[in-house]
């Protein structure tokens, strides 16, 4: 017995952390919506360096961007002065100051169409891992920003906070496998539940009989708790009714371009 | 200590390399997952407790950043370590191919532990047909960025500190493979 005992220890043992490890996980699935005093404490870490690396990065992505568009003008036009090229300077500058200037406008034109106080935030950070979808934003606890606060810009929904520390929250993206959103067709009103497969969404429990088309638009039913009523989700992109089953298989193409998130709003209101 | 604390601080390194400058450099959603080489390095390298509970915290740190789910990757990361030390003593962990070997078969491992872990225990949609659909980017990327790693460590090591002794990595040297 103890020849076996001490043959197989360390098996045993590896597979009993494990074991604990997952009773953990599976334990702590019940606090999901909550944060954590770890999770806390990496964000409060992480935050301050990640938003000053983004500024950087950016700033010098922008100062690269207007180099080869200067390098290209100039192999372009070889016989512009060097007046020319100065202006072309400013202007491919004024240009990304105008692009700036219409996106936050776009965002203030939706805040003012807003019932609920909104809080314009900065995406700071993605999703460390290649399996999820998150982005972590400048604003948190201190800013009046909890879990479950819906997220939003104009295009439509963005997600909902699932993690707060006192100045930097992160969002759970719609298009994350975990996410699941009360919605219905804007047309016919047919109700179901939009989930996140990555790039895309799914519109799940939409009964057969629905008449559903490619390019109808869906929006949020407000039945879940979380997001208001009729926020855009984004808009059917392919519809399979199948010959058996009770629903419908439609894919819908979300309304935001996750790829190029810069700012949004956290709509200030916590789950009904 | 100073061993454990330079691990904390690569991985955070790892962290917010994987969280800003890589979504801005790599097109798409994926990204090499870092911390995991440093789990399947520590495997091959720190006793079974005091990497096993490295690895663990490590794991919790990585919730922070990763997903929404409180102790999934700490259970991954632990379950990846574990398999890492379960076949050291039969294996030549002197060889660098082992690494990038493991590296590889650690990302298969890690995203069916992923899909283990959601699948069964919470109310996610299944995560399994986008799992597939990413993994040969995954094994690529992860693949590519141990290679890297382990050259530019080597060559930090040869040129800043060669008479220094790096846990590890003077077995990974080339050099000292028959």
């Amino acid at each position: 017995m103890w020849e076996w005992w001490r043959k197989n220890k360390p098996l045993i043992l590896g597979g009993i952390l494990l074991l604990m490890a997952l009773l953990w996980y599976s334990v702590n699935l019940r606090q999901q919506d909550e944060t954590n005093p770890m999770e806390s404490l990496v964000l409060r870490v992480t935050g301050p360096v990640q938003a000053v690396l983004e500024r950087v990065i950016s700033g010098v992505a922008d100062t690269w961007g207007h180099y080869l568009s200067l390098v290209n003008t100039v192999e372009d036009n070889r016989r512009l002065i060097e007046e020319n090229r100065s202006l072309l300077t400013m202007l491919t500058q004024s240009d990304e100051v105008r692009l700036e200037n219409a996106r936050l406008r776009l965002l203030l034109d939706f805040k003012e169409a807003q019932e609920i106080d909104t809080l314009p935030a900065r995406v700071i950070a993605e999703d460390a891992s290649s399996w999820f979808r998150t982005v972590m934003i400048d604003k948190g606890r201190e800013h009046g920003v909890v879990e479950g606060m819906p997220v939003v810009v104009a295009e439509g929904v963005v997600g909902r906070v699932v993690r707060s520390s006192p100045r930097f929250s992160r969002v759970l993206l719609i298009t994350d496998a975990s996410s699941a959103i009360a919605s219905l067709l804007q047309g016919n009103r047919a109700r179901g539940v939009c989930r996140g497969q990555g790039e895309q969404l799914v519109f799940d429990f939409v009964l057969r009989q629905e008449e559903v088309k490619v390019g109808d638009r869906v929006v949020t039913s407000g039945m879940g708790g979380v997001f208001p009523k009729g926020l855009v989700v984004g808009n059917v992109k392919d519809v399979d009714r199948q010959e058996f089953g009770l629903f419908q298989a439609i894919e819908v193409a979300p309304s935001v371009d996750f790829s190029h998130l810069e700012e949004v709003l956290v709509l200030l209101r916590g789950p009904q | 200590m100073n061993r454990t604390l330079i691990y904390l601080a690569m991985a955070g390194m790892a962290i917010i390399l994987q969280t800003v400058l890589l979504p801005l450099v790599l097109p798409g959603d994926s990204k090499p997952d870092l911390l995991l080489i440093l789990v399947i390095y520590l495997g091959l390298h720190e006793s079974p407790w005091r990497g096993g509970l490295l690895v663990y915290l490590l794991g919790w740190c990585y919730d922070g950043m990763a997903g929404a789910f409180p102790g999934l990757n700490g259970f991954i990361l632990l379950g990846i370590f574990l398999a890492v030390r379960g076949i050291v003593t039969r294996v030549n962990t002197e060889s660098s191919p082992l690494l990038l070997l493991l590296v590889t078969a650690g990302t298969v491992l890690q995203s069916s532990l992923v899909a283990f872990a959601l699948d069964f225990f919470s109310q996610t949609a299944s995560i399994w047909p986008q799992m597939v659909w990413h993994l040969p980017t995954q094994l690529l990327l992860n693949f590519m960025a141990a290679l890297v790693l382990l050259r530019f460590t080597v060559w930090l090591q040869r040129t800043f500190v060669p008479r220094g002794n790096l846990p590890g990595l003077r077995k990974l040297d080339s050099r000292y493979e028959s």
